[in-house]
């Protein structure tokens, strides 16, 4: 592991230097909050915010991703793949939102079948996380093996110290960028034990939710459970939860077309809190009303994925819990499932 | 299939297409592989199903009617339903379509072997399994397998698909096929009743058998309630589901049945397996 600091000011010194070899991805205000978006002008990176409406993950699956062009000549089709990908950094990522990349990767690298979209863009990503000084209300990452300032899937992890950023390399990957950045200083000995203490207090101030480890042996028996009824009732099935969520990767796959018989094939961001996503064209829908599309969010997350991936399916960004319009929050299900579990169990 | 080409459709065209009823909105679409290399990559078991493409409309998921036995060609019944089908069932002859396949599990036919089949289906849900009797009745398989007993019912005589297999099974004397529509109808020699009753009076016993069941919601349920009292037990009940799909390989998320993909782990599941997973499609 190298430790290096740099001051604030030097900041645009470190994007301007990564900008020679790579595209720069970081979080610049807009209007209504902060978005994660390629960094053209170095000046314009925000570091100093709490986290971005919409996750970065949109860097590594875009909202709308193209499959394969295609063109028609004559009765014809001939097939376009798309160019390589280019190497990027995301700079000032949170480490639940890069926790979630990690999600991204076991999911479509897991078993028979590999999405080259995403595998061949993660190969080229590098991630400079920034730990969060000032974690929200709305935040639970340490109740899902998650934290503020969690190297484990950064490449190189930033900590904030009074007028610098502190530098920490966390694989091979940020390791050898971070050999390569000309802009940065030693780091002195008592500041790294400042820093560390500063880490682990503000790790340990955020409330812990008890029992999400084992929430999905507790699920198991209550799919029928009436507790849905009540969970689902004030849903209005808007879909924001599943578009702001760092883990949410279920998509629609559509083809456009041009004039001249050209088009693409393209994959877009869906939800499961939609009718239109399980409908047969037979007419048959296996999730016709709110209620099996909520529990459909809560159990995919919190049963199937640690079922098929020994993993929980979450990682505690809270954003699904600020961004509610009907301020359902997902921790009330967690208190739900723990009390029924616990009055069975007695 | 290969990591670049998993969302990328192979090319075939259309060499014939068969006019399966008397409504003409189910054919029978038989497509060769424009690329050699490609057709021997399409190494499929019956029970498989593969998306075709039509480029600029979109995809679906069909079962493969044809089995790996028939050499040459793939062999997919469509019927005349959505967008994408209604594009299909409007090309001609010597016309592209895109595949991306085999996906799924496919029927057990390893599993299978040494026992006696009871392969029952309604309707236009046929498909898969006229490629897996096609394929035990290969002179290659056949005696890997005990007894076949066919009951295929419909709703009408016009709707019965695969007229020319079944007229030769019928000949065969390693084969027991028995076709049944709903209603009386003129001209109609064979059976008349629902598929669970038919299944009833014909009493396959669950000695070493194993029951396949396809076909729409209500007779599935029928006929399992008819086999459970023949003393079928739920590993002996195999099925194939049908769900909404896109991606056809366990990514878009859309066609799970609790932490199972039905295009991934399925479509083929046994009663037994699914007595495990929420009720949800």
């Amino acid at each position: 592991m190298i430790q290096k600091m740099i001051s604030k000011d030097a900041i645009s010194n470190l994007i301007k230097e990564l900008q020679k070899e790579v595209k720069v991805f970081g979080p610049v205000k807009e209007e209504g909050g902060v978005l994660f978006k390629e960094i053209k002008d170095a000046k314009e990176i925000c570091l100093d915010y709490s986290n971005s409406k919409i996750p970065p993950k949109n860097v590594l699956f875009p909202m709308i991703d193209i499959l394969f062009s295609y063109e028609k000549e004559g009765k014809g089709v001939k097939i376009i793949e798309n160019p390589p990908y280019e190497k990027t950094v995301i700079l000032g990522i949170r480490p639940c939102d890069s926790m979630g990349f990690s999600l991204f990767k076991n999911f479509f690298s897991f078993g028979k079948y590999k999405d080259p979209n995403v595998l061949n863009r993660l190969k080229n990503i590098t991630l400079i996380g920034m730990g969060c000084l000032e974690p929200r209300t709305s935040c639970f990452c340490t109740s899902v093996n998650g934290g503020p300032f969690n190297k484990e899937s950064v490449d190189i992890l930033i900590t904030e110290f009074k007028d610098d950023y502190y530098l920490e390399s966390s694989t091979d990957k940020g390791e050898a960028l971070i050999k390569k950045i000309k802009s940065l200083t030693e780091a002195d000995k008592g500041d790294l034990a400042k820093i560390e203490k500063l880490q682990k207090d503000i790790e340990s101030a955020i409330p812990v939710i008890e029992g999400l480890d084992s929430i999905h042996t507790k699920l198991d028996g209550l799919f029928d459970h009436p507790m849905w009824k009540m969970e689902s009732q004030g849903c209005l099935g808007c879909g924001t939860c599943t578009y702001l969520c760092p883990t949410c990767h279920c998509f629609d796959v559509l083809d456009e077309n041009k004039q001249d018989g050209s088009g693409r094939r393209i994959r877009i961001w869906d939800t499961c809190q939609f009718p239109l996503f399980t409908l047969e064209t037979s007419g048959h829908n296996p999730r016709t009303t709110k209620l099996p599309r909520v529990r459909q969010r809560i159990y995919h997350k919190f049963n199937y994925y640690p079922k098929n991936y020994n993993i929980i399916g979450c990682v505690g960004c809270g954003r699904c819990i600020i961004n509610c319009p009907v301020n359902s929050d997902i921790r009330n299900i967690f208190t739900s499932v723990e009390n029924i579990s616990s009055k069975t169990e007695v | 299939m290969q990591l670049e080409s998993l969302y990328i459709p192979v090319l075939t065209t259309i060499k014939s297409i068969v006019r399966e009823n008397e409504v003409n909105d189910i054919k029978t679409f038989e497509y060769v592989f424009n690329n050699e290399e490609d057709y021997k990559k399409f190494d499929y078991i019956a029970g498989q199903f593969a998306e075709l493409s039509v480029f600029g409309v979109g995809e679906c998921p069909l079962g493969i009617a044809s089995s790996p036995t028939e050499i040459g060609s793939i062999k997919f019944t469509v019927k005349k339903a959505g967008e994408v089908t209604t594009a299909l069932h409007n090309l001609e002859v010597g016309d592209i379509v895109g595949i991306r396949g085999p996906l799924g599990n496919g029927w057990p036919v390893e599993e299978m072997k040494g026992k006696n089949i009871v392969i029952i289906g309604g309707g236009f849900a046929f498909s898969t399994l006229r490629s897996l009797t096609i394929f035990m009745l290969h002179e290659d398989n056949r005696k890997n397998y005990g007894e076949i007993t066919v009951i295929y019912g419909n709703r009408e005589s016009g709707e019965v698909l695969y007229r020319d297999v079944l007229g030769e099974w019928e000949k065969r004397d390693d084969i027991n096929v028995v076709l049944t529509i709903d209603r009386e109808q003129e001209g109609w020699t064979r059976k008349v009743g629902f598929v669970a009753p038919i299944v009833k009076e014909v009493s396959p016993s669950p000695e070493n058998a194993v029951a396949i069941v396809c076909g729409p919601p209500i007779m599935i349920k029928t006929t399992i309630d008819v086999l459970k009292e023949l003393k079928f037990s739920d590993e002996q009940i195999l099925l194939s589901l049908e769900m909404r799909m896109k991606c056809g390989i366990g990514k878009c998320g859309r066609c799970n049945v609790g932490n199972k993909f039905v295009c991934l782990d399925g479509p083929v599941f046994s009663q037994a397996e699914l007595n495990k997973l929420p009720k949800e499609y």
